[in-house]
């Protein structure tokens, strides 16, 4: 892994040079985050100033709304994703931010703000997308042109897989549930198709929804037949031991496959932009950050806040520079965000995190395996999908 | 006097929490709503992004709280989750694959399933180690049944990824079976192979706990008994049929109801091979339902109603073993 | 001790009866000790589809982490020294420093003791004597297996798995010794009682025991987290926040085993005849004190039995520790769990293997030592059914 010594190395140099003096905490707070190597380096400094303490937990969206509902709040500060952050944002458990941007906020930007008529509710630490990956060796020796959108790929897959120089042209985090559902959401929203009204009625769209299956479909025969229990890190992992040459993979798993410790093709995968649908990129724009929770003291809240903006410090970001393509001041775009900064400027739009989408996403996660697996068609797979979207809205009273 | 502590915190920690259950199967807590208009601006690269947007937002009380209103909704909720129409419409067309599709009824098929097959795979299995290592020689029959103990300690989720570990890609059993039948073979690939390694595995994690168990009836066995059976004349197989498994016979039976009630439960297996596609089990539904989205929404009512059928599911199962515990007590008194 | 001449195996029989006996033990051993071989490579021998790759680590010998063939002569030979001290001389020490009737207790103790000496002279001794003497030796000073211990280093030092360790330790002794003291009550009460309902309640407790886990623990979640808001209208000030605190997982998990417990040792308790407590009760004990001193001293190898059963749910335990714990207070088998996460790396993924040996090994002195008493326990009725 790159990151790791930069970690550690990291924050060593900045311990040594005293830069961390004026982060100094006497107010004990307490986090919770998801577990991934950007929160890793950011809890680390926060460790640094003093009596904070850091649970980093994958599952943390189990908890999350508990926490901080409870009075006084379990945690005083949370790394939430734009997902994880609609029901705190709707039942106002975070504490509006503007009061202490003003008084320590002087190293964030304003692109890192989100904001809701006009609060700042959350503070983003960095940006994500999906873009594509692909192996520049492969490509020059079959004089493949990169492609720039599904049906390109899937030509060159041909031609990789006549060549035989991979085990698999492509890899896809195909995994039955919520990765599932989310490569749908993809390459619907590439379409140019809406899930939802504003009364949360699924109106999507059969046609594109057929032609986004029977492309998951296609673009599946290309890949390791066990695709449904891939996840990321199996699609990082094929890349690292020269099993494919293609993916369409999320921006923060740029650096991995080309870490020397693990890939044995380092240096060998190039990345571009995400791939495009009819209407937009087939891609969505994440970010993730920093909340501080409403039922706590301001006395810590503030403690909690300084330790937010010491972890964004310009030179703890450009310390860690290629862990994440990074919001906050002091980065500076590197090869692995090349992939990244071309889907955005594509126009690849933000996922639509809201609550309904929420339950949407968990019946095509579902519905669709069996789809993928041969046992229900097309048709019946989409209606089935929304039967269950239906009866879940209803239960959640979003209907 | 003796059984007070006991009895409640059995009361406390596992009555209770059922008794919600079973309330809130019949009861669904809807959150209100009420619609806004708001601006959101969220970080673009490089620049934030702003919609103005009709929310959907929940509505707070003056503490802050959501309003939430809960309504009786009768059996909904287990309708929602056995899909009564779906299985009529199965079953009158003789559609395997259509009930096969209703995720409850392909729960349920695997579970069922899952604890028939492994149930005498696992007791042969235990009894054949035992039988074994009882007629080994003294010397190593310590290592092994040292050796026979791991899989039923160790860490069941460890045992399960050790598994997976070993098969999933080209994972080094994988590897070695290809090798062998010289084809390209994928373990995840569809349902039949995942369901055959969770059977494996759970023959491989369970057969020790039946064999110790057996192995410890053996050393109770009368020697006696055997040889008047040689006297009389008896085979080697007839000795196992008419004295071993005789005096075997409860124990193989609370080996049976352990297995049951464990494998009833099957749910590590579908998560430690995220086998989701393919198989689910009755446990891996109502945890499924109970696991919020990623905005925090929950099926409490269905993962309630999916919950009371596993257990009216398990209790029918027990029937008879217990009608026969029953009787006996009955003989004695 | 002769064999009766007609009880005396056939020769093919013998032949086939070991037979099954060798696969078994491979098909037993073999995950785990491939895990173990996993977990000292890197992962790019770790992952290889080829076994010899795995086993012979060629990218992890080429990073310069391996062993010479002296390093491996030293190591057998300390190895082959080591355990014939652990068959001669440790029993004699053992029985030396405990007291009667702390058998176990005592190995318990002298296993891990005698592990840590291993693991120091493994780990430091030989390669301070074969450190210099390597380059002088030409080939037998090569490397030829390569095998780097940077995946422990990490989970035992950067993880901080030390501290998971001790909540293990923690929760795991909490939830065998509470078990056990109410167990053990409840056991002998079903057992002497004799009544219907007692009968009714061990048939309650069964089906308890069949109640699929993951139902439980997701209605205390939230009654948990919010526990301090809930009670403090009777507690005032003091109400505690049970959520992430050890001993209330501890309590939980003594209920979740409750039934088995109970079950099992009142079936043992049974076995024992009640002619003996009877008796103490007309010399004029009370109820508590005829337990006390009739049925105490000899109800040692059913209740070991039980308590290894608690131990093992306790120390497995993964779907109640992960939801209820925080990460200060989290045990070994959910911190795993943290090991693979959205953005795991393969790095991360063999850390998760050591991680997965480091947690097996205590469970392997366990068995070391209770090994007999397993055995012995149920032979004494602990289960009858």
């Amino acid at each position: 892994m790159i990151t790791k010594p930069i970690i550690f190395a990291g924050a060593m140099a900045l311990i040594g040079s005293g830069a961390m003096a004026d982060c100094e905490n006497t107010v004990p707070v307490k986090s919770l985050t998801n577990a991934f190597p950007a929160y890793v380096i950011m809890t680390d400094v926060m460790k640094g100033c003093g009596n904070f303490e850091a649970e980093l937990d994958k599952d943390h969206r189990l908890k999350v709304q508990d926490v901080l509902s409870s009075d006084p709040a379990l945690y005083t500060i949370v790394g939430v994703a734009n997902a994880t952050s609609v029901p705190l944002f709707d039942q106002e458990l975070v504490r509006p931010l503007n009061d202490l941007i003003e008084k320590h906020g002087q190293n964030l930007n304003e692109n890192q703000f989100i904001t809701i008529d006009g609060n700042v509710l959350a503070v983003a630490a960095l940006f994500n997308t999906q873009h594509l990956m692909y192996r520049e060796d492969i490509f020059n020796d079959l004089e493949i042109e990169v492609p720039t959108t599904w049906d390109e790929v899937f030509e060159a897959a041909e031609t990789i897989e006549a060549a035989g120089l991979v085990d698999y042209p492509l890899g896809g985090y195909y995994m039955a549930g919520w990765n599932l559902g989310f490569v749908f959401v993809n390459h619907y929203l590439g379409e140019g198709g809406a899930f939802l009204d504003e009364n949360n009625n699924p109106i999507i769209d059969a046609d594109k929804a057929y032609l986004v299956m029977e492309r998951m479909k296609t673009a599946a025969s290309y890949m390791d037949p066990e695709y449904l229990v891939s996840d990321t890190t199996f699609v990082t992992k094929q890349f690292q031991q020269g099993k494919i040459a293609i993916a369409n993979l999320w921006a923060s798993r740029a650096g991995a496959v080309n870490d020397p410790n693990e890939s044995t093709v380092a240096g060998n995968i190039k990345m571009a932009a995400g791939l495009m649908g009819s209407a937009q990129p087939a891609s969505t724009v994440w970010w993730d950050g920093w909340v501080v929770a409403k039922n706590i003291t301001d006395e810590e809240a503030e403690a909690g806040f300084k330790l937010i903006a010491a972890a964004m410090d310009p030179a703890v970001i450009a310390a860690n520079n290629d862990a994440a393509v990074w919001l906050a001041n002091g980065f500076t775009p590197g090869l692995a965000a090349v992939g990244a900064a071309a889907t955005a400027e594509a126009g690849a739009p933000a996922y639509p995190a809201t609550k309904a989408m929420a339950v949407m996403h968990t019946a095509l996660g579902n519905g669709l395996s069996a789809y993928m697996t041969g046992d229900k068609d097309a048709e019946t797979a989409l209606a089935d999908i929304l039967a269950d979207y239906e009866v879940a809205a209803k239960e959640a009273n979003l209907l | 006097m003796f059984v007070g502590p006991s009895l409640i915190l059995m009361l406390i920690f596992i009555a209770a929490p059922l008794v919600t259950v079973f309330w809130n199967s019949f009861y669904v807590t809807k959150p209100q709503y009420e619609k806004v208009e708001v601006e959101t601006c969220t970080p673009g690269f490089p620049k934030p992004k702003c919609t103005t947007a009709v929310k959907q937002l929940p509505l707070l009380d003056e503490n802050g709280k959501v309003v939430t209103e809960t309504s009786f909704v009768g059996l909904e909720s287990y309708i929602n989750v056995l899909e009564p129409n779906r299985l009529r419409a199965a079953l009158e067309a003789l559609d395997w694959n259509a009930l096969n599709n209703i995720e409850f009824w392909q729960a349920l098929r695997f579970t069922l399933l899952f604890t028939l097959v492994t149930m005498p795979l696992v007791i042969g299995t235990g009894l054949l180690i035992a039988l074994t290592v009882n007629g080994t020689i003294q010397s190593i029959k310590g290592p092994v049944i040292f050796v026979s103990l791991l899989p039923f300690i160790i860490t069941p989720v460890i045992g399960a990824l050790s598994i997976r570990w070993l098969f999933i890609g080209d994972g080094i059993l994988t590897a070695a079976l290809e090798a062998w039948l010289d084809r390209d073979i994928a373990m995840f690939a569809q349902g039949w192979t995942i369901e055959i390694l969770m059977y494996v595995y759970r023959v491989w994690h369970v057969a020790p706990f039946a064999f110790v168990v057996f192995y410890a009836g053996l050393q109770t066995l009368n020697n006696d008994t055997l040889e008047s059976a040689i006297v009389d004349g008896a085979n080697r197989f007839e000795r196992l049929r008419y004295v071993v498994i005789p005096h075997l016979m409860p124990l193989i039976i609370f080996v049976l109801l352990i297995h049951l009630m464990d494998a009833y439960r099957v749910f590590e297996e579908i998560v430690g091979f995220s086998s989701q596609a393919y198989v689910i089990s009755l446990q891996w539904l109502t945890y499924d339902f109970l696991m919020p989205d990623e905005a925090g929404t929950r099926s409490i009512s269905r993962a309630s109603a999916s919950a009371m059928l596993t257990m009216v599911g398990i209790i029918v199962l027990l029937v008879i073993p217990l009608r026969r515990a029953w009787r006996d007590r009955r003989k004695i008194h | 001790m002769s064999v009766p001449k007609s009880m005396e195996k056939p020769f093919w029989l013998k032949l086939l009866s070991n037979g099954f006996l060798s696969l078994w033990c491979l098909l037993a051993a073999f995950p785990i000790a491939w895990i173990a071989i996993m977990s000292f490579k890197t992962p790019f021998d770790a992952f290889s589809p080829n076994p010899f790759n795995v086993i012979f680590g060629p990218a992890t010998r080429s990073l310069g982490h391996g062993l010479t063939t002296l390093e491996i002569a030293a190591g057998l030979a300390l190895a082959y020294f080591l355990v014939v001290l652990a068959l001669r001389w440790l029993p004699r020490q053992v029985a030396h420093y405990t007291p009667a009737g702390y058998g176990a207790f005592g190995w318990l103790v002298a296993a891990l003791l005698f592990g840590f000496v291993a693991i120091i002279l493994f780990l430091v001794v030989i390669p301070a004597v074969t450190g210099p003497l390597n380059p002088l030796l030409g080939p037998l000073g090569r490397d030829i297996l390569g095998l780097t211990t940077e995946h422990y280093e990490a989970v035992w030092i950067d993880r901080n798995f030390v501290r998971n360790f001790g909540n293990s330790m923690l929760v795991t002794g909490g939830v065998v010794a509470i078990s056990l003291t109410v167990g053990t009550l409840a056991g002998y009460g079903l057992a002497r009682s004799g009544t219907d309902l007692a009968f009714w309640l061990l048939i309650v407790a069964l089906i308890f025991r069949a109640l699929p886990h993951s139902v439980l623990v997701a209605g205390y979640l939230p009654v948990f987290i919010k526990s301090a808001e809930i009670l403090r209208p009777i507690l005032g000030e003091f109400a505690p926040t049970l959520y992430g605190k050890p001993w209330a997982v501890i309590i939980v998990l003594v209920s979740i085993n409750q039934p088995f417990t109970i079950w099992m040792l009142s079936s043992f308790f049974q076995n024992i005849p009640s002619e003996l407590d009877e008796a103490a009760r007309v010399d004029g004990c009370s109820h508590f004190e005829a337990f006390r001193r009739v049925i105490m001293p000899v109800m040692w190898p059913g209740v070991i039995t039980a308590g290894l059963f608690s131990f093992l749910l306790a120390y497995n335990d993964f779907l109640v520790t992960s939801l209820l714990l925080d990460a200060r207070n989290m045990t070994m088998v959910p911190a795993i769990a943290g090991m693979f996460n959205r953005e795991t790396t393969a790095s991360d993924e063999v850390q998760a293997i050591a991680a997965a040996v480091s947690i097996t090994a205590p469970l392997f002195v366990l068995v070391l030592v209770f090994q007999k008493q397993i055995v012995s326990g149920l032979t004494a009725g602990a289960v009858k059914g």
